[in-house]
Parts: structure tokens; sequence; C-alpha cells
């Protein structure tokens, strides 16, 4: 009797059943490592400096998303804090010149002064914000003269949307964060346990499975370098961690935000000699490496030789292809600023706002060899 | 013992001639012309617009000289007069913006307003100065963003002095003068026997032995095109020359200077067909042949095409590296731009202020067939063909 009633529901959840069903496939961005075309190693490195911000508004998705399109080898981020601890890709530590805040007039009491290292500074700093609050914000081009019609379209993303870009990615894309202003954050920002930002940094790397020294098997696989100002924030985690560590070189008249030391000291045989056991390379500004004059370049420092002989790599930013920001050596030519830098001084990676353009150059005099 | 004292002083001076005087070796520019590399035609003319003005005051010895060693096909000039009918190298019809004429004093009386294609004008005109007078103003570099350290070094140089510059490169380097505003030339200058500016040209090209038709012999010795903004005045010396011309196309918005014909009508099939008998192209401005909106390229017209329709070759100007010149859809990144233009629009020249850029862009992904190269570039060009196979 009761089969009656039952009957048609049976068909009917047999019907359902057959054809809204989802077959059990793996999602793509679940599928195995190894099919991945791989990280290239036999050319220096494209560094994809905040991804492309040239077109896109920095360190938002589409900008990552855009420079692995264009063929980067590396994704660059800025790691800073929100009011509730969590770890979001932002470079300046307020948002007035990259996101449209001032517009918003629920925060217009947020404004504040903060002395960051060593200057007062005013303005909305993320540290004041909690996530959900910076995600109702827009992020805008930083530069009057770059493309402004994504301007309040995209949102600040967080470490973990960063991590998900690259490891979604068609192919082995590594990622490059740096621990930034490490010092204001612990200043600003208490999380629980007495854990400090760069604990939480790592932690979050390791969630995503990070981790291997420079070209092991594990490295190739998730490639990433750590990379920061502060040489003290990159001593702590050495222990927590043999990822491959950057340490970051300002310019000549900036003091390092944690040990108060001079460029001629952190540039000095006896600081290389100390700090090369934690880090496998430099990134300093580049007009430091090689000065410059009246907007032409001079005699070549040493820095480089020196960096060399000592097995670390050098990484310099930035490289920008306006007008403004090329020497006239270069004829207001970024290829042949690339062609300068990689053939005459020789570095191992570029710290570049135009993915694009220093992959083309690369494609074009040093393709890679065929697999 | 008389004659030999007297004989002393020609003595001495054989003496002299023969240690101190110079063998009878011809001039290394006046060799002949037969060991030089030829022009190449295989591909997209360089086209060295005012020379290489992205580094050097356009128009000047320099300028020019710094294109040829940085690899043009042709060096670009705009032919203007002076008041005593000697034509010049300069492209503005006032001195103002690219020499120090401001400064001197002595000339401060020479400020005039004159109305040129329509236009009230007003400054120093190179026509209300003669030769002598032009020779002691010194150029300078007209963009502020490009490298100011050679103002007030380099004269502005002459047509012959153009030519002689073409013609003493170690390569052939073709030229490419340009009938500049010959409406006003004509009204303010007057030369003998009643010769118009345009005769004057062509009589200075006829001078150093250009001529010959597109791609024969004797042009492909001493390559030349001659363009010009005014139909007519290429139309007029059709009867003087057979050497190579093409029609300048200003904006959409600007009529001809000598018939007042619109854009419209001298980009017409019609006009096409009437005007190809005269030259073998034109020359547009590039935001014409793809218009730009928001600093974004919008849909390309069937310019190109239809020119090619009618065997009319197409030079666009100018392609400049600066970021304010380049739309967004390349990215800041002018070798994007060369690649779509080449490429995408299949442009036959392009006039570029960035010689070396041009080249550059050209010799990596249209690297020329290896007879035109030296065993050095065989060479190379052998390795990168053998790299990509190189063990991983």
């Amino acid at each position: 009797m009761g089969f009656n009633y039952l009957l048609p529901f049976l068909l009917l959840s047999l019907l359902v059943a057959d054809c809204a069903s989802r077959p059990l496939y793996r999602l793509p961005s679940e599928a195995k490592h190894a099919t991945k075309k791989p990280l290239q190693t036999s050319r220096p490195y494209n560094l994809a400096h905040r991804g492309s911000n040239g077109e896109f508004p920095e360190e938002t998705a589409p900008a990552y998303m855009r420079a692995i399109e264009e063929g980067a080898d590396f994704i660059e981020t800025d790691i800073l804090s929100s009011k509730d601890g969590v770890l979001i890709c932002h470079h300046d530590v307020n948002l007035d010149d990259t996101t449209d805040v001032a517009d918003h007039k629920e925060f217009a009491d947020r404004k504040r002064t903060y002395e960051v290292q060593g200057m007062n500074m005013t303005g909305f700093f993320t540290v004041d914000f909690t996530l959900k609050e910076l995600k109702t914000l827009g992020a805008k081009q930083r530069y009057p003269f770059r493309d402004q019609q994504y301007n309040g379209k995209f949102p600040i993303i967080t470490f973990d949307e960063y991590i998900s870009i690259a490891l979604d990615a068609p192919r082995v894309v590594g990622i490059y964060p740096e621990i930034k202003n490490p010092v204001f954050m612990n200043q600003q920002v208490k999380w629980a346990d007495g854990k400090k930002f760069e604990d939480k940094f790592v932690e979050t790397l390791e969630k995503y499975g990070y981790k291997g020294s420079y070209m092991s098997q594990d490295w190739l696989k998730q490639p990433i370098f750590i990379q920061s100002f502060a040489a003290t924030s990159l001593v702590y985690i050495s222990s927590m961690t043999d990822s491959p560590k950057l340490f970051l070189i300002d310019d000549v008249t900036i003091l390092t935000e944690d040990t108060n030391k001079t460029y001629a000291e952190i540039t000095s045989d006896a600081y290389l000699d100390y700090i090369k056991p934690y880090v496998i390379g430099i990134g300093p500004w580049k007009d430091t490496i090689v000065p410059v004059n009246n907007n032409r370049l001079m005699t070549p420092t040493d820095l480089v030789a020196r960096a060399h002989s000592r097995n670390l790599q050098v990484h310099p930013y930035t490289y920008r292809n306006e007008n403004q920001f090329l020497h006239l050596d270069f004829n207001q030519d970024a290829y042949q600023e690339y062609d300068y830098w990689l053939n005459k001084i020789g570095v191992d990676g570029l710290f570049t706002d135009f993915t694009g353009s220093l992959h083309n150059y690369q494609e074009l005099r040093t393709p890679l060899p065929q697999q | 013992m008389v004659l030999l004292t007297k004989c002393l002083p020609l003595i001495w001076l054989s003496l002299l001639t023969v240690c101190a005087g110079r063998t009878l070796y011809p001039l290394p520019g006046k060799e002949p012309q037969t060991v030089k590399l030829p022009l190449q035609t295989s591909r997209p003319y360089n086209i060295a617009h005012r020379g290489s003005n992205g580094e050097i005051p356009e128009e000047t010895a320099a300028s020019y000289l710094r294109a040829i060693e940085e690899g043009t096909d042709f060096i670009e000039t705009d032919i203007l007069s002076s008041k005593d009918g000697v034509l010049i190298c300069f492209h503005d019809v006032i001195l103002d913006e690219t020499t120090n004429v401001a400064t001197h004093k002595e000339f401060a009386d020479r400020k005039k307003t004159y109305e040129v294609q329509g236009f009230n004008v007003t400054g120093f005109f190179p026509f209300d100065f003669t030769l002598k007078e032009l020779k002691t103003l010194r150029t300078k570099q007209r963009y502020a963003f490009r490298d100011q350290q050679y103002n007030g070094k380099y004269p502005i140089i002459t047509f012959e002095e153009f030519i002689a510059i073409a013609r003493d490169a170690p390569r052939v380097v073709g030229i490419y003068p340009e009938i500049k505003n010959p409406v006003l030339m004509n009204q303010h200058v007057k030369w003998p026997g009643g010769k118009r500016f345009e005769d004057k040209v062509v009589e200075t090209l006829k001078k150093y032995g250009y001529g010959g038709s597109y791609l024969s012999k004797k042009w492909l010795k001493k390559p030349l095109f001659i363009q010009s903004f005014a139909p007519s005045s290429l139309v007029y010396i059709s009867n003087l020359t057979d050497s190579p011309k093409v029609l300048l196309i200003d904006d959409v918005t600007m009529p001809t200077q000598d018939t007042n014909q619109t854009y419209a009508e001298i980009t017409s099939d019609a006009y096409f067909n009437y005007i190809k008998q005269y030259v073998v192209g034109i020359g547009p401005w590039k935001d014409t042949v793809v218009p730009v909106n928001n600093n974004y390229m919008i849909a390309p017209t069937d310019l190109v095409k239809r020119a090619h329709t009618h065997n009319l070759q197409v030079h666009p100007y100018t392609y400049r590296n600066e970021h304010e010149f380049i739309h967004f859809n390349f990215s800041q990144d002018p070798y994007k731009e060369y690649d779509y233009w080449i490429n995408v629009i299949g442009v036959d020249g392009l006039f570029t202020d960035f010689t070396g850029s041009l080249h550059n862009f050209q010799e990596w992904t249209s690297p020329l067939p290896d007879t035109s190269k030296t065993p050095r570039q065989l060479l190379s060009q052998i390795a990168s063909l053998v790299l990509p196979y190189a063990k991983a």
C-alpha cells in the first residue's frame, strides 16, 4: 500500500539525482602540482612588484592575476595587519594614497597621527580598521599618470587570498611576501597567546605548505622568498622556517627600523658576513647600486660584486617604464634599462611594476630552453 | 757652390713636402658606394623622425648621426627657407620652441605675427633671418622631459649639410625630406628666375644625384622619399623628378593648406585613385588610423586596408617612448606599440623619435636575412638558434 506513495517519490529522486548531481571530479585547483609547468630557474627572476601595478591598482587580485598572465615568476606583496590581527596585502601603513577611504564618511573620525620609523605620519591607518571595514574600501591607482579606470572597483585582499591566487595559477608561480613595518605592527596590534606579527606571518605560510630551502624539491613545488627591511625579523623567523629569506636595503640616508643601522653599516663586508647565514640575498634600491647624477648613471659601486662573492643574490627594486623613472642613459627605453641591469650589472632578479615588459624582454633576448 | 746655396730653400721645401705631405688617398666620404651595406627592404622602414630627437635636439647633425648609428633606414627632415632663400632643416615655422633665439638681443625686433594655415602665429620666423644669422643661433631640446644637456650646443643645418650626412654614412642610409609649409614659403621668399620653393628642393636633390623610381637600381643607391602635406606641391614636382613621394595627412579636423580639402575627402577611395598616380604612399597621424577614446584605442578604421588595395604604402607618425604618448592598451611599453602597428595593423614604415628602440624591436623580432649580416652577426644568430635545444 505505502509502496504506491513511495514509488513516484523514488522515481522523482532518481530523476533529480541523475540530471542535477555533479560527477565527483576534483576541482582544478586541487589537481596535483606535478602537471603544472615548473618555475624557470635559468635566468634572472621576473618579480611582479605589487602585481602588475603599471596597469591595475597595486596589490589587488586582478593586479596579481594579470602579472601571472603576463609571465611573472613571483608575485610580490607587502604584509600588514588589520585592527583585528588579520594579515592583509597592502604597501603603505596608511590607506590614503591607494584607497577611496577619504570618500567613506563613516570613517572620517579615524584619522590619526602616528610615529612611523622616526617620522610623524597623519592619515587613516590599516591598524585602526577591522578586516570587515577594510573590505568596504575600494583600491585606487596610486599614480595619476597610470590607468584610472579601475579606481574603486577592487578591494584589499588578505594574505590568505593572495596565496590562493598563486596556488590556483595554471603554472607554478612563486610568492614573495614582505614582513612590512614589523616594529609598527607589533606596537599597534596584539595577537592571542603573545604571538608576534612575525609568528602569524610564518603560521600562514605553514598552513599552506610553504617549506623547504632554496631549490629543494619542496621549494620548487611552492616557491617563496620572504623579504624584510628588518633584519631582526628575518633572524627571528629563521628558527621557524627554512624558506629562503631576502634582506631589503633602503636608500643611503635611511636607518633600519629595528636596529637603527646606517646604509654603510648594513652593506659593509662585516655585516654581509653576519647576515649571510640567514638570507640567500639582498634587495637594494637600484640607485644605491649605481648612483645617479643629473639623471645619468655614474660609476657602479661594488655592492653586487661583494654580494656575489658571498653567494648572495641581488634583487634590486624597482623598475618602471615611465620616463620619469628612467635615467637618460636608457633613452626612455625600459628594455635598455633591463639590458643594462641583466647583462652589465648581472643581477639575479628584478622587482618591476611592468611584468609584461620584462617578460617580453627576457623572452626575446634569453628564451628558455624548450622542454 | 753658389748654385747649392741658391737651391737650398728649394731642397728644404722638397724635403718638407716629401716627409710631411699627405698621400693622395681619396677621402672616405668620396669612396665608391658599392662597398656599403645596402638598404634593407624586407621589413617596415625605420624612419628617424627629425633624427634621434628623443636623445638629441631635433634636426641637428648630431641627432642624425646618432640615428644612423642606431640603425635607422631613413633620416627624416623638414625643409624650410631662410630669408636669402637657403633651404634649411627645421620643423616649426617659428624659432621659439627649439632655438635660443630669445636670448639673442640683436634679433629682438624680428618678432612678427603672420597668418599660417588660417591661424595667427607670433614669433621669430626663419624666413626673416639670413642663413648667416640663423647659424648664430643654437638649438635646444623641445620637450622638457628629454635630455637638456645639449641645449645651446648645435646649430641649425642646411638641406645640403643634411644630405652630406646621409651620403657619408658607413652604409646606405635614405633621406626623407618634407616640403614643409610651401604656401607660406612661396609667400615670403622669392627665388631668382621665378623659381618656387618646390623647384629649389628638387634642384638640390638632383645636384646630389637623387633620382629613380621606387626600388630602381638608382633609387637603391640613394634612397629617397619626398613627403608633403600639400598635394599640389607633390603633383607639381612629379614633372621634375620620378623619386617616390608620400602624401602626409593631418588630423581629422585640419584641411589641406593648399587645396583646402577635408580629411574625409583626401582619404576617400576616389582621392586615392587620383593621388596614387603621383605618390607611392600616405603618411597619416596614427590616432586617425586607429581612433582613441579615454586613452584607449577603439576599433581601427579601414584606412590602411584601402590604401593597400590601391598599392599605397602607409607610414604613420609619430611613435614616441614616453608614457604620455603611449595609449593604455600598450601598458606604457613602446615595444608593444611597435608590435601592434607592425604585426596587427601592418604598416610599411614608422616615423619614430626613438630610432634605437624601433631598431631593437625589429632586430629581435624580425632579424634580416643572412646575406646582410657580418660573420659575427651570423655566429650570434646560429648561437641563438641552438640555445633553445641546449640541455635545461
